[in-house]
């Protein structure tokens, strides 16, 4: 049995043995901030490893999430689509991203999306759901009374219902899929809030990318995690065809929603100044268009 | 004392059977997947009243149907047990009776003959291939009114009530409700509020039911059900029987607290045919003289309805059915813009003598679009389902509708057979369409068209504003080898009001007379899972 004095003496040890190497891991952050990428490119085949490299190389998640934060994760669950139509967010790209908030200490992680499909199947049939509950993370149905109209002041939209949660949140961490759009051309990170607004918000479509635009002077997301496991090439943002799909296993972080964007279109073979609201929100100064202005890390995991 | 605990245990049943009702109706929804988990139709499937008249009407019989006969094996031996200790709308009955302390006086002798008159009707109408029972039937009457009305009112008593209280926010009591209002919503409440036309009217008529109770206990049971009355002829001779014995000094006891007319204090004259075995008269009599058991006493209870009133009812029936399809909607190659029935519904003659108006399929519907009709689809068609896009589309990847309907009305088909059915096509309104009418950019209904290759597809041109100033844009078209008349676009059309895209019944794939292309389409390649 050990005695009092000697429990004493153990504790004393390992409790400085256990502080040293947080003390080690801070300046190793440090360290690292310096030298961390404006975007990162990671691919691979096994995609919660590819998120978990992708948010390493960003200086790992605890660079964004503290202890006890609760945390936004807003995917685009929006049709009532399975995973590999890539309609929507890929299930295994939320579960890793949940589970990487909940490693840096976040107390409560909650995922949501105003879909346009029954919200229902749109959760359980792309998968999310099942992986939400496998991270520990919630699942919530948009809640009708939780909208506030919210001042955008922006060139089209003056002010706009948005969803009070994503505002209340310590984190708000955008997890949109790369698909087609045959009014903004592509479905990105910018265009994934349309999932936080309420009201009419078909009526924006007469002017899209000014209202994408208005949408991120005031959503400013903590991170952006574009998934591009599977992108969507025709007949988007629906899809249903498996021919439309391409696999590229690639994930791309940033905290830059319009280097994202941008970065995203090549993926399409196309560059950030063919979608509208790219070329719009670089020239409002929220975000960098210009690749070749960012430092970008490629990797593989 | 063993009398007593049979009405206990008549209770006990009947308050088992109501749980289950509503658990199976509560249970009649979507939670994500495709399949719903429950039989939730069980009811419908041992309705025998629903089983003859289809059967009858339509010539077809669904596989469940055969459960029924169960119910009618049991009733030839042991009598309306199913009133008096199973039906959902009986026990609800008897629980708004009681909401009257004094008993009413008993009806005149031959009221309760009325029921047996209307079931002659009834089954005149299915034998010339008019199917209305369902709108008397009491499962039928119950889930529709239920689906419809009922619970989408206490849904919205519910929601008002919480939401009175959020918008409070008191200390305590908010966060308080809050939760309460959490757990309803997991477990009682609707996913989302149901609106439904019929809501109202459907909703009167169910309490009006209810309230008859107050003027007669189990007035609706004694007089009118067609159920009762089919169990009624089939337990005439049941061999569960109530016996006299020679204790009985007429005191008149049992004739107040008999659920039905069974004429208790008669001894000879008691009628089999009426009793809903509640056991009443054998747990209040003074002298313990009334007793129920197993070919005890004789068999008793002619039922004489009069052959003259019951032929009477029977070629009232039977007019009935050239009346009803005089209806310029009955007319050889008709078509009515706004009939757009479920997908896998039978062509609309067939339809319409098997739907038994339950609304299962409406209550299940996850967008709600399923709504019953008043005289849209004339009166034959009385509250049968229509899809009413503009408050609820056909979700691409949903079936539930031909899960749930009992009768094979909608069929039930495999997702990628369901996937090709044509509920009718969209149709533009360039008078309204944004693109179209007034040089301003929208692709709605394209961007929700769900079909793999969308249906809607747009075209580049080049505009002039009131300036003259060209504007570029994509205008919108309907390719009709594609569309499946799903209705999505017309919901989510930013129009407000009316559509700018809308869908008719035109192209319908349940017709061959309603297709509006030479060549039907083939339909998409069955990619999807």
């Amino acid at each position: 049995m050990m005695k009092r004095r000697d429990f004493l003496k153990w504790t004393a040890v390992s409790s400085a043995g256990l502080a040293l190497p947080g003390g080690l891991c801070a300046l190793g952050r440090m360290a690292q901030a310096a030298q961390v990428p404006d975007l990162v490119v990671a691919k691979g085949a096994s995609t919660p490893q590819v998120v978990r490299a992708a948010l390493d190389a960003m200086g790992g998640m605890k660079r964004f999430i503290a202890k006890g934060d609760v945390v936004v994760l807003k995917p685009n669950i929006g049709w009532d689509r399975t995973p590999q139509y890539a309609a929507t967010t890929n299930p295994d790209v939320v579960g890793a991203l949940a589970k990487l908030c909940y490693e840096a200490g976040a107390k409560k992680v909650r995922i949501f999306d105003n879909t346009v499909s029954d919200a229902r199947r749109c959760y359980k049939q792309s998968g999310i759901a099942d992986a939400a509950a496998a991270a520990g993370a919630e699942m919530v149905y948009m809640d009708s009374r939780k909208y506030r109209d919210v001042k955008l002041n922006g060139t089209v939209l003056k002010s706009w219902p948005l969803y009070s949660e994503i505002f209340e949140a310590d984190k708000v961490i955008n997890v949109p899929i790369a698909k087609t759009h045959s009014l903004s051309v592509l479905t990105l990170a910018m265009k994934n809030w349309m999932g936080v607004m309420g009201g009419v918000r078909f009526r924006v479509h007469q002017r899209l990318d000014e209202s994408l635009v208005d949408l991120c002077r005031v959503i400013k997301p903590t991170l952006t995690v574009l998934d591009a496991v599977r992108i969507l090439t025709a007949n988007g943002p629906t899809g249903g065809d498996l021919d439309d799909v391409k696999r590229l296993d690639t994930v791309v972080v940033g905290t830059d929603q319009v280097a994202i964007d941008s970065f995203g279109a090549t993926l399409f073979g196309m560059k950030g100044s063919d979608i509208g609201s790219v070329k719009l929100a670089a020239k409002a100064g929220l975000g960098v268009m210009d690749l070749s202005k960012l430092q970008i890390k490629r990797i593989s995991a | 004392m063993p009398d007593l605990t049979l009405t206990r245990a008549r209770r006990i049943s009947q308050g088992l059977f109501l749980a289950l009702f509503l658990f199976l109706f509560i249970q009649t929804e979507s939670k994500g997947t495709d399949e719903l988990g429950w039989p939730v139709k069980l009811f419908l499937d041992f309705d025998p009243l629903i089983f003859l008249t289809t059967f009858l009407a339509s010539h077809t019989v669904e596989g469940l149907f055969w459960l029924s006969l169960i119910l009618v094996g049991l009733t030839v031996l042991l009598g309306r047990f199913f009133c008096g200790w199973v039906c959902p709308l009986g026990t609800l009955n008897n629980l708004a009776g009681s909401l009257r302390k004094k008993r009413p006086k008993p009806p005149g002798p031959g009221w309760f003959r009325l029921k047996y008159f209307i079931l002659v009707f009834v089954l005149a109408l299915s034998l010339f291939g008019v199917q209305l029972a369902g709108v008397l039937d009491p499962i039928s009457l119950t889930i529709r009114s239920f689906s419809v009305a009922i619970y989408p009112a206490l849904s919205y008593a519910a929601t008002s009530l919480f939401d009175g209280i959020y918008r409070l926010n008191l200390p305590v009591v908010t966060p308080a409700s809050e939760a309460v209002y959490d757990v309803l919503k997991k477990t009682l409440l609707p996913f989302q509020q149901p609106w439904f036309a019929q809501g109202t009217f459907i909703g009167l008529l169910f309490l009006a039911i209810l309230g008859l109770n107050l003027v007669q206990r189990r007035f609706w049971c004694r007089f009118i059900c067609p159920l009762g009355a089919l169990l009624g002829l089939l337990s005439r001779h049941s061999i569960l029987r109530r016996s006299v014995s020679e204790e009985c000094d007429s005191c008149g006891a049992c004739v107040g607290v008999c659920q039905a007319d069974a004429v208790p204090a008669g001894k000879e004259k008691w009628r089999a045919s009426e009793c809903l075995v509640c056991n009443n008269c054998d747990d209040v009599c003074p002298k313990n003289a009334v007793s129920f058991g197993l070919l005890k006493g004789r068999p008793t209870g002619g039922l004489d309805l009069g052959r003259r009133s019951v032929v009477a009812s029977f070629l009232a029936g039977a007019f009935a059915v050239p009346l009803l399809r005089i209806s310029p909607l009955a007319r050889p190659r008709m078509s009515d813009a706004k009939i757009i029935r479920p997908p896998g519904a039978l062509e609309e003659k067939k339809f319409l003598q098997s739907c038994v108006r339950c609304g299962e399929c409406m209550k299940v519907c996850i967008t709600g679009g399923l709504q019953p009709t008043l005289l849209e689809a004339g009166l034959e068609g009385l509250w049968t389902p229509v899809l009413v896009p503009r408050i609820g589309f056909c979700e691409f990847r949903c079936t539930l509708c031909g899960q749930v309907c009992p009768t094979g009305a909608i069929k039930r088909l495999p997702l990628a057979e369901k996937q090709q059915v044509r509920l009718g096509h969209a149709a533009i309104d360039k008078g309204r369409c944004l693109p179209f009418a007034h040089a301003t950019p929208c692709i709605v209904c394209e961007e929700t068209c769900p079909t793999p290759k969308k249906a809607i597809w747009l075209e580049e041109v080049t505009v002039r504003d009131r300036e003259g100033k060209p504007v570029r844009l994509q205008q919108p078209h309907v390719d009709l080898t594609m569309c499946i008349g799903c209705g999505a676009c017309e919901k989510h059309c930013p129009v407000v009001g009316q559509p700018a895209i809308y869908v008719t019944s035109a192209g319908e794939s349940r017709s061959e007379e309603h297709q509006l292309l030479l060549q039907a389409p083939t339909g998409q390649k069955a990619t999807y899972k």
